[in-house]
Parts: structure tokens; C-alpha cells; sequence
């Protein structure tokens, strides 16, 4: 731990340190899953971990009572501040354990394992930098921020709730933040709400993650952040910071596939799905590690000798009248529109054709452009089949508390 | 539910056309093919009614049938809806 390192809830503004958090935490011998509110209540928990013991980090909005059950079942004490609820199925702890939720397949929560080691993927000297965190306690990108600020001299973080997020600019400027971490979803909020403020940031590290990234929004924050480094990371439960690009540009350069290299993370694309055998998995619920090449379930392609990620494989494959269709690629086409701020695309049932493509979509501030105008912009651009034939325009971004976009 | 008439089913059918440019004929015998008028086009008609009326269109209730002019299009997105 670097105890000197300063952690700052931008809630309340309180200024502490990571040595002044590990003297308020109290060490439970028992495998302990903290519900919190704040990201801040979290940390004296984070810091008892170098001495042992097993935790999981769980946002008090995601803990429904059969998510309850089901960890007290697992062997975990619930603790909400002093509020404990025992174990139904006590065990032992395994010592140095992290756990964290994963939205899973069937979107009931799946518990993946790692340690502060397998969660800490930066390695090296980084200049001094202060982050803004602005994820939900317990996620993989929050404790990628956490790790950060615990292990690494230099990197200070300035806590955001989730729910303060409309208005992340201000206490970010108050407390002097270089580096920010978000997905797309989040930056396109930004860009569209905070527009010209932006500028008085002084931003030296803009950091994507998440969700698919496409050039549009890469080249919005280069021009918006022109003195930061605009970074985007593949990262997940399960394979952790698998790719890190700090080219600005989309996707990955192609000579990266198929390549072993000593510690990091080996990349295929096989039948059109991203594959990663990764030195930072995890391990699953029985505490068997996840080795071996994972199947991600998202969708690639190389293009002009990069390769794109462009979203899950389950939802990204549109079949029209039999003509294949990835959504994402409609979706990238969309949001590279001057007066498109965020869209999302997936198929819709119709008749002859089995499916047809359609899209929601939020046009940049002050922005007039209409469905119409998108359905004959795209069809100068993208074969017959892959014009999304019905734009549905919202007036703003939809987002979720894991900052993804709930469309 | 609320239910379309034909020239609401018609004004809808000139919307479609009119973003790709073109016009639809008044005359109701005018040929599909003739003014491209196509699958791709016949379905996305078919949403908007859907949208419209709040409700999905049962294509299985139509039946066999030959769809080949204006008419033949209107007839049946007013005959389906609701059922």
C-alpha cells in the first residue's frame, strides 16, 4: 500500500489517505461482503485486505434480497456498516480473495475470483496523476481505479457516486484531477452536457473502457482533451486489462493477434469472436482458475489492418432478408454523424424480411438532425439492407449505474 | 388499440417513399415495382403502423395472398390490425 497516496470524496470533499483509511479498518475473520453506498465506505475494507482475509464490494443499489441469500448461502457475512448479517453457510476465509460480480450470461450475478496482485494490471513508474473515479463500488473498473490508487506512488483518486455523475466536472476542477477513467457512454454524456466547460480541465490521461469504443468518440475527446493521452482498454471480470491502445485510434493494429508474448495476454479472433488466454483471469466461483483461451462473447473484425471490437456477439449479428448485418459497424457509421452524439442499433422483428435494422439515437447539443436525415445519411453510406429503416431519436443518453448504456 | 384507416396506412406508405425521394402514386392499381416499392420498404411500412398503433401486426392472420399494387398493400395493413 502506498499510504501517502490521497483518496478525496468528492461528495463531501474530505481529503484522506490510504494510511489514515487502513487505521479505521477492522480486520473480519470471516468472508465478508461489504454493501455500500459511497465508494468511500469501501476503502478501510480495501485496506485490511494486505493483512488477509476474504471480501466482496457490492454497491447497496445492486443487492437485492435473493442476491442477499445467495452470498450468505456462499459462505459471506453481509456488512453494511455495522449492520451484520451472518453467513447461513459460515466457512473459512481465504485469505487475500477478492471477489467480484459480473452481470453473467443470464444476468444473475456470477462471482469471479482475484486478488489485489491479479486486479493491479499497471506495472511501471507513472507520472503523478490524479484519477477520477467515478464507477460503482465492487465493479472490475473500480477496482482497476482502486488498485491503482492503493499500489502505484504518485496516483490520487478523487471518488464520484454514480449518482453525481450529471455534475462530475465541477469537483473534478475543485480537486485538480489529470486523469479521467469512463466507458463510452459516460464520455459521450460528457461531451454532450459539459461541452465547452471541458476545456478548463486540464486533463492529461482520458481513459475508455467497457463498452465497444469507436473512432467518433476517440477523436471528440482528442480534440475536447488536446493535451491528454486518450487511451482505450479491453478489460473484463474474467480476462482483466487485456488490450491497452494509446494510439487514439479504434481497435487494435492486426499484428497483435496470435502473438506470444512473456506476461501478457495472447489475442485471436476465431468465427468473429474475440479470444483471450490472459495472465490476469480469474478464477470461477469454485475457485478454479479460468485458464486456457476464454471466449469473450464480443465480436471482431479487421478492418484496414486493425482490429474492432464491436459489441456481443449475441446482439451484434443482424440477419436481413438474409444478408448479415453487425450492428455495431451501423452503430459506429451512425455515431460518426457531425450531429449524432450517441446511438445504439440491434434488430427488430418485421415481416419478409425476418429482421430489420433500427436505432435510437441523441443528437450533439443544439443539433437539429432528424430521423429522416439519418435514414438517407446512412443510405448513401451502407448497403440497402443495413440502412436502419426506423430512428427513434431520444433526448438524452440512456446510461445505467455501471455507466454502460442500458439500450 | 388504436387502429389506422387506409389513408392513414397510405399517408404512412408516402412517408417511406418520400425519404428515398420518391412520390407515391395516388392511383391505387399503380404496380409495386413500378415505383420501387420493395420488401425492404413493405417492412419498414409495417412498422410505423406498428408503432402507430402501439400494438404488432400478425402477418399470419392475412392468408396467402398476392401482394402486387398499392391497393394490394393497403388492404392488407387495414385488415390485419387487430387481430
Amino acid at each position: 500500500m502506498i499510504a501517502g497516496n490521497l483518496v478525496v470524496d468528492a461528495r463531501t470533499g474530505r481529503r484522506t489517505t490510504w494510511g489514515e483509511l487502513a487505521q479505521r479498518s477492522a480486520p473480519r475473520s470471516a468472508p465478508t461482503a461489504h454493501v455500500v453506498e459511497h465508494s468511500v465506505d469501501a476503502l478501510p475494507a480495501v485496506t485490511a485486505l494486505e493483512d488477509g482475509g476474504e471480501m466482496l464490494v457490492v454497491a447497496s443499489a445492486r443487492l437485492d434480497e435473493s442476491l442477499a441469500e445467495e452470498l450468505r448461502a456462499a459462505g459471506f457475512d453481509l456488512a453494511a456498516g455495522d449492520d451484520v448479517r451472518a453467513a447461513t453457510s459460515p466457512r473459512a476465509a481465504e485469505d487475500g480473495r477478492v471477489w467480484l460480480l459480473t452481470s453473467g450470461s443470464t444476468g444473475r450475478p456470477k462471482r469471479v475470483g482475484h486478488t489485489l496482485a491479479s486486479l493491479s494490471t499497471v506495472t511501471g513508474e507513472l507520472a503523478p496523476r490524479t484519477w477520477l473515479c467515478p464507477y460503482s463500488p465492487g465493479t472490475y473498473a473500480w477496482w482497476q481505479v482502486i488498485t491503482l490508487g492503493l499500489g502505484v506512488p504518485g496516483q490520487d483518486l478523487v471518488l464520484v457516486d454514480p449518482a453525481d455523475l450529471d455534475d462530475w466536472v465541477t469537483p473534478a476542477l475543485e480537486h485538480g484531477v489529470t486523469a479521467v477513467s469512463g466507458t463510452p457512454t459516460f464520455w459521450r454524456r460528457t461531451l454532450m452536457r459539459h461541452g465547452p466547460e471541458l476545456g478548463k480541465l486540464p486533463l492529461q490521461q482520458v481513459t475508455l473502457g467497457g463498452e465497444p469504443v469507436d473512432q467518433a468518440v476517440l477523436s471528440q475527446l482528442s480534440v475536447a482533451f488536446p493535451d491528454a493521452r486518450v487511451s482505450w482498454i479491453y478489460a473484463s471480470s474474467e480476462v482483466g486489462a487485456s488490450i491497452v491502445v494509446h494510439d487514439g485510434r479504434a481497435g487494435f493494429p492486426e499484428e497483435w493477434l496470435d502473438r506470444d508474448v512473456p506476461g501478457r495476454p495472447r489475442l485471436s479472433v476465431v468465427d468473429g469472436e474475440l479470444v483471450i488466454t490472459s495472465p490476469h483471469h480469474g478464477t470461477d466461483a469454485s475457485g478454479a482458475e479460468m485458464a486456457g483461451a476464454v471466449r469473450t462473447g464480443d465480436a471482431a473484425r479487421i478492418e484496414d489492418g486493425r482490429v474492432l471490437v464491436t459489441g456481443r456477439l449475441d446482439r451484434d449479428e443482424l440477419n436481413v432478408g438474409g444478408s448479415k448485418v453487425s450492428a455495431g459497424s451501423v452503430r459506429d457509421l451512425l455515431q460518426s454523424h457531425p450531429d449524432v452524439a450517441w446511438a445504439s442499433v440491434r434488430g427488430r422483428k418485421a415481416p419478409l424480411v425476418g429482421t430489420m435494422v433500427v436505432a435510437d439515437v441523441v443528437a450533439g447539443q443544439g443539433a437539429t438532425v432528424s430521423a429522416d436525415d439519418l435514414t438517407r445519411w446512412a443510405a448513401e453510406r451502407l448497403p440497402e439492407y443495413a440502412v436502419p429503416r426506423r430512428i427513434k431519436m431520444l433526448a438524452e443518453i440512456p446510461a445505467k449505474e455501471t455507466l454502460k448504456s442500458d439500450v | 388499440m388504436e387502429t389506422l384507416d387506409r389513408p392513414a396506412v397510405r399517408k404512412l406508405m408516402g412517408e417511406v417513399l418520400a425519404v428515398q425521394g420518391k412520390t407515391l402514386p395516388d392511383d391505387d392499381t399503380a404496380k409495386l415495382a413500378d415505383i420501387g416499392f420493395r420488401s425492404l420498404d413493405f417492412s419498414e411500412l409495417a412498422l410505423r403502423v406498428e408503432d402507430e398503433i402501439g400494438d404488432e401486426l400478425n402477418f399470419e392472420a392475412a392468408g396467402l395472398r398476392s401482394i402486387e399494387t398499392i391497393g394490394d398493400v393497403l388492404d392488407l395493413l387495414v385488415e390485419i390490425q387487430g387481430q
